[in-house]
């Protein structure tokens, strides 16, 4: 199947990826995350003092808040908020530090496409940075199915308009272990395999949604890998580079 | 030849490595009747040991595990010596700033032969070197002015001098033991006199404001370098100011 991308790109490659760390001097823990054109800056204050109304006193409480480039906040970006919030909570281990508050603020620099998965990519390395206890990693990617019924990745903002449906997948990191091959799996599947948020657009049938997926998953690997390379490099302010 | 191939799946390979959260380091089931303690940055869930934070690695004999890591925000440990800030006086307790979540406590009474009678005086704003006696999760932690045998040691107020926020990493590296290459060096040429709290907060004091200025921008350049590269950054630095 041949597929035209107006940056000449196979429909399973994703943009240079790049990322770094530690770039804010004020903040507790930052990290900036860039796809393409599209990048995001995400800064993190905290674990700080109590929780706020509504919230559990006995569990951390996340915050998120976010920045658009130009404008007011609106109901999509509440939107983005909710599902970045919700990704966080579920990977955050909340019972270390109760009580407290921690603050994560996404500021947009540039949208090009697949904008909120950017986002949680970038609030996941600053939340590390920050050393938030965290009980693994997550890795976001965008699957967009086009009105020919093919599947693409990590879309740029032209291509994302011309879809019928498209969907935000959020997985688990490929964690190294010590245990045996068989324990560390889930029912037969590894954990990698584990969906922490999935939210879709559009109609989309039972088939492509499982395409997309598997092509889902096949990227997160290298996102995966990615993210593992630049946080263990050295210097944190040092930004890592990846085709 | 089994004695051998049995190392490869062993803790051991992940010692002194970067670890990321998530990564599963050790695994219980194939402990048998050994203790390990466990140190920051680890969880247990089940039989696996897993990170929560990522850094390096560390295991020290016996049986010590912990992840080392940098921070700009502290959250407090029992026994921790720091750097405060009193932000109120009440008539029980100091309120002191320790740059975790929650304000620390320190009881009017925790100094050496602290009575009613004679409770010390502290402004505002002043700066305080003190010990974490308790820190609980869901409660602010307690502060006391005097070592595990009640005398005052060299806690207590820090008068004059500079004070100025590192990250938790850089402290524990100027806390060190043998001496870091750092403060070394400094020592052989400076005379200066230098607290350093675990939250990552340094004072230093001198004679003259020109050697504050001096050792406290060594301190703070030398963030990420090595050892030997902290000596040559000193020599250079020094050699400049002569």
């Amino acid at each position: 199947m041949e597929v035209d991308r107006t940056d000449g790109r196979t429909p399973n490659q994703l943009r240079p990826l790049a990322c770094s760390r530690r770039i804010l001097h004020r903040a507790h823990g930052s990290a900036s995350w860039s796809q393409g054109d599209t990048k995001v800056l995400v800064a993190v204050y905290g674990p700080k003092a109590g929780t706020k109304k509504n919230e559990n006193p006995e569990k951390a409480c996340i915050e998120v808040v976010w920045k658009p480039k130009t404008g007011q906040i609106g109901k999509p970006e509440r939107e983005f908020e909710m599902i970045l919030k919700r990704t966080l909570q579920s990977i955050c281990v909340l019972t270390v530090n109760p009580n407290t508050t921690t603050s994560v603020i996404v500021q947009v620099v540039h949208d090009d496409g697949a904008l909120l998965p950017c986002a949680i990519n970038a609030a996941c390395a600053a939340l590390v940075d920050a050393g938030i206890p965290m009980k693994h990693l997550a890795v976001a990617i965008f699957c967009c199915l086009a009105e020919s019924g093919y599947v693409i990745l990590d879309p740029t903002k032209l291509e994302e308009q011309k879809m019928k449906a498209f969907v935000y997948l959020v997985f688990p990191n490929s964690i190294l272990s010590v245990l045996p091959e068989v324990s560390s799996t889930m029912k037969g599947e590894p954990m990698e395999h584990g969906i922490i948020t999935s939210v879709t657009h559009g109609a989309m049938s039972e088939n492509d949604y499982f395409l997309c997926l598997e092509r889902g998953r096949a990227a997160s690997a290298k996102l995966s890998d990615f993210l593992r390379r630049s946080l263990q490099s050295k210097v944190p302010g040092d930004s890592s580079k990846a085709g | 030849m089994l004695m051998e191939a049995k190392p490869s799946t062993s803790p051991a390979t992940f010692v002194d490595k970067i670890v990321v959260p998530g990564d599963v380091v050790l695994d219980l089931s194939t402990f048998t009747n050994e203790t390990i303690k466990l140190g920051g940055g680890l969880r247990q869930d089940r039989d696996a040991i897993s990170v929560m934070k990522a850094g390096k690695l560390k295991f020290s004999k016996p049986n010590k595990y912990w992840v080392e890591s940098s921070q700009r925000r502290y959250v407090p440990c029992m026994e921790e010596t720091v750097l405060g800030i009193v932000v109120d006086c009440k008539a029980d307790n100091f309120l002191v700033d320790i740059k975790g979540p929650a304000i620390a406590f320190l009881p009017v009474l925790a100094f050496e032969g602290g009575t009613r009678r004679n409770i010390p005086k502290f402004e505002v704003g002043a700066l305080v070197y003190v010990r974490v006696v308790k820190a609980n999760p869901g409660m602010n932690p307690e502060l006391s002015c005097t070592d595990a045998y009640g005398k005052a040691g060299e806690f207590g107020l820090l008068k004059d001098g500079y004070m100025f926020e590192t990250s938790t990493g850089l402290s524990r590296m100027l806390l060190s033991s043998p001496t870091c290459p750092l403060l070394e060096e400094l020592g052989k040429q400076l005379s200066f006199e230098i607290a350093v709290g675990l939250n990552g907060r340094v004072w230093v004091n001198a004679d003259s404001p020109s050697t504050v200025v001096v050792v406290s921008n060594a301190i703070m350049n030398s963030e990420s370098l090595s050892g030997v590269q902290q000596k040559i950054m000193v020599e250079k630095l020094l050699q400049r100011i002569k």
